[in-house]
């Protein structure tokens, strides 16, 4: 063989193993030439800018959630002081004990946990429903059907407040004055203790429930749409051969689209959960005063603790806070663990289509 | 053979696969269609008739209802003294605010869809708000003085908690950079709102952000790379590929924007018809203030879904 000046050399080492000698162009010079030019310096000060600004942005996004975080551990004289700003100096877990102690924390929490998680649940069902038959199947009246989806997202929720409790308060199937169980009533006026009527449904789940089931509650209608897109990005041929292999269209559902579908429908139970969580116009609708405790009912100053001093407004102004960081917490956890479905279940639902 | 005995033991009516697949729909959306004609049509209905009466509560139970005719909305339109400035500053509001969040979240998206470092954890930051800044959430932060007070350098609590104003920029130190150029103070007054406003912004546009990230990333890559092939600058690709191929999105998001805000607990006009409903005998007021303003959101999604869709541009598949 020829070797020539800078040809590599191959050298047997061993039986099985060869080296090859040759000489490199030096470091410094490869590293010039890839990233000493123009483009790449224009594409690190891209970079550069890119992260600067993501991180400014996440800034602007965690400080008021540190504020609140550092001003519930601080005590009553570190807000006086004017050098006590991010970091407290007498810190304290009084503001807490208060507020879990006298303001029935404990059962708010268990309440609102029990009412988010089976109206989530609920909502998460029914729009994967009523979004895969939106999704998959032609009939007709459809598109109006959709079109009445967007409607009541459309709808301010304020201009139903008041028709809203005067349903449920009354309850009855029907428009106005006539409905199905007083009619009932004007049969059979009672039977045994129960009077036939109207029911009252206010001060129990049942309202929530029933708007849950039947995709009707907090931006389902956004939900529909996004469960609706999600199903058009699966493909026919997999139902298909499941109706081939003598399903029906309820089990192929249960049985081939739901087990695919995971990630989608976390993201939905994830904003069905923490909206309900942290509702406060249909808790405000469908529960009085004497109703159960539910998470809205805890802001409150503790009488136990004593705010009548110089620095008034901000211990005020930190308590309040610290009430909704208590109601944060529960969702803080539930939300590290289901972020990452969060932005998968969105990316595959190929909402552009 | 097997075909002829299973037409004797069967003898039904053929139902084409067409017909069975479209009762197979109605099956599936008969949810929302049982609840809507159930619930939601006659609580609308119910709603217009209350905006149209005035109602009393009868304490031995059941109500009252007297049909007053335009009543109501005459008093919320001439007699109310602040219902219509309200309205009015706040559509204004509004107006700003819409092409702000849209244009920011679609920025984020572009963003945090390219490679960059930590992009997962900027990405579970970004999407916070969405999750947790709702509900009573926002209620606090609406009347918050904790915030300006913890961000101001040396904020002196004078007993009222609103002495420390803290902007991110002011009028005063801006004007002079750009008094050479000719723009308007009005232009500037708007950007200098939107940067002090950022933090309302970001917490606004979470779900925007979502739906822009999951357009970009269904944008095929080829595209991109032949771009680049061809020479084109990442400015250019942004303008002539990006843009189109996520404009159905702008209007998606442009819509959703617009009603959210409307219909948004912390939005001016909102929180003044929700203290009208809890004065003595406001709440057929309030509902007639409500069906005025639904009347407007109406329009004006109808105006800027008629307006965007003539710029929309849509991917023909075969």
């Amino acid at each position: 063989m020829d070797y020539s000046e800078n040809s590599p050399k191959i050298k047997r080492e061993t039986k099985n193993k060869i080296r090859v000698e040759f000489e490199r162009t030096s470091w410094w010079t490869r590293f010039r030439l890839k990233y000493l030019t123009g483009s790449s310096f224009v594409k690190g000060l891209w970079w550069l800018f890119r992260f600067v600004l993501l991180l400014g942005v996440s800034y602007v996004i965690l400080q008021p959630f540190y504020t609140k975080i550092a001003s519930s551990f601080m005590s009553r004289e570190d807000f006086v002081d004017v050098t006590v700003k991010l970091i407290p100096r007498h810190p304290t877990l009084d503001t807490y004990k208060a507020i879990i102690v006298s303001n029935g924390y404990l059962k708010a929490l268990l309440n609102t946990t029990i009412l988010s998680v089976s109206c989530a649940l609920l909502q998460t069902l029914s729009c994967s429903f009523v979004g895969y038959g939106f999704a998959k199947y032609k009939f007709k009246g459809a598109k109006l059907l959709f079109a009445l989806v967007i409607l009541t997202m459309i709808i301010p929720h304020k201009t139903l407040h008041l028709s809203l409790f005067m349903k449920f308060r009354f309850f009855d199937l029907g428009i106005g004055k006539v409905g199905l169980l007083s009619l009932l009533g004007k049969i059979i006026p009672n039977i045994g203790k129960w009077q036939v009527g109207p029911i009252s449904l206010i001060n129990t789940y049942i309202p929530l429930f029933i708007l849950s089931a039947t995709a009707l509650a907090f931006k389902n209608g956004l939900f529909i749409f996004m469960m609706r897109q999600f199903f058009r990005g699966v493909p026919d041929e997999l139902e298909e051969s499941a109706y081939i292999d003598g399903y029906g269209p309820i089990k192929t559902f249960f049985r081939i689209v739901v087990p695919i579908s995971v990630p989608m429908m976390i993201t939905v139970f994830l904003f069905a959960f923490s909206w309900q969580w942290t509702d406060n116009f249909y808790v405000n609708t469908f529960f009085t005063s004497t109703g159960p405790k539910l998470m809205p009912n805890i802001i409150s100053i503790p009488k136990s603790l004593d705010t009548d001093y110089a620095g008034k407004s901000l211990y005020e102004a930190a308590i309040r806070n610290t009430c909704g960081l208590l109601i944060l917490y529960p969702l803080i956890i539930v939300y590290l663990f289901c972020q990452r479905y969060l932005v998968q279940g969105i990316e595959r639902s190929g909402i552009v289509g | 053979m097997t075909n002829n005995t299973a037409v004797k033991q069967a003898p039904r009516k053929v139902v084409s696969l067409d017909k069975r697949k479209a009762h197979a729909g109605w099956l599936f959306v008969l949810p929302f269609v049982i609840g809507f004609i159930a619930i939601y049509l006659p609580v609308i209905l119910d709603s217009l008739k209350y905006s149209f009466c005035s109602l009393k509560i009868i304490p031995g139970g059941g109500y009252e209802l007297t049909f007053v005719g335009f009543e109501n909305y005459q008093k919320a339109l001439f007699e109310d003294p602040s219902f219509v400035q309200i309205l009015i500053a706040g559509l204004k509001q509004l107006v700003l605010d819409v092409p702000a969040i849209v244009i920011f979240s679609l920025f984020m998206a572009v963003l945090l869809n390219g490679k960059i470092l930590g992009r997962a954890a900027f990405r579970a930051i970004f999407f916070i708000p969405v999750i947790l800044s709702t509900g009573i959430i926002s209620n606090i932060d609406a009347a918050n003085t904790l915030n300006e007070y913890m961000g101001s350098a040396a904020g002196i609590d004078d007993g009222s908690g609103s002495s420390t104003v803290t902007q991110i920029v002011s009028l005063t130190d801006v004007s002079w950079l750009f008094s050479s150029m000719q723009v308007g103070t009005e232009l500037l007054t708007y950007a200098i709102q939107l940067v002090n406003n950022i933090f309302n912004i970001i917490n606004r546009s979470g779900v925007q952000m979502l739906i822009f990230l999951a357009a970009l990333q269904s944008i095929s890559p080829a595209i991109y790379e032949s771009c680049s092939i061809d020479g084109a600058t990442v400015w250019e690709t942004f303008w002539k590929i990006t843009i189109p191929m996520v404009s159905p999105m702008i209007l998606v998001n442009a819509i959703y924007t617009l009603i959210d805000s409307f219909t948004s607990e912390s939005n001016t006009i909102m929180s003044y018809i929700d203290s009208v409903y809890n004065q003595p005998g406001g709440n057929v007021l309030s509902t007639a203030m409500s069906w005025i303003y639904f009347l407007i959101v109406i329009l004006a999604v109808a105006v800027v879904a008629a307006i965007l869709s003539a710029y929309i541009f849509y991917q023909k598949r075969d």
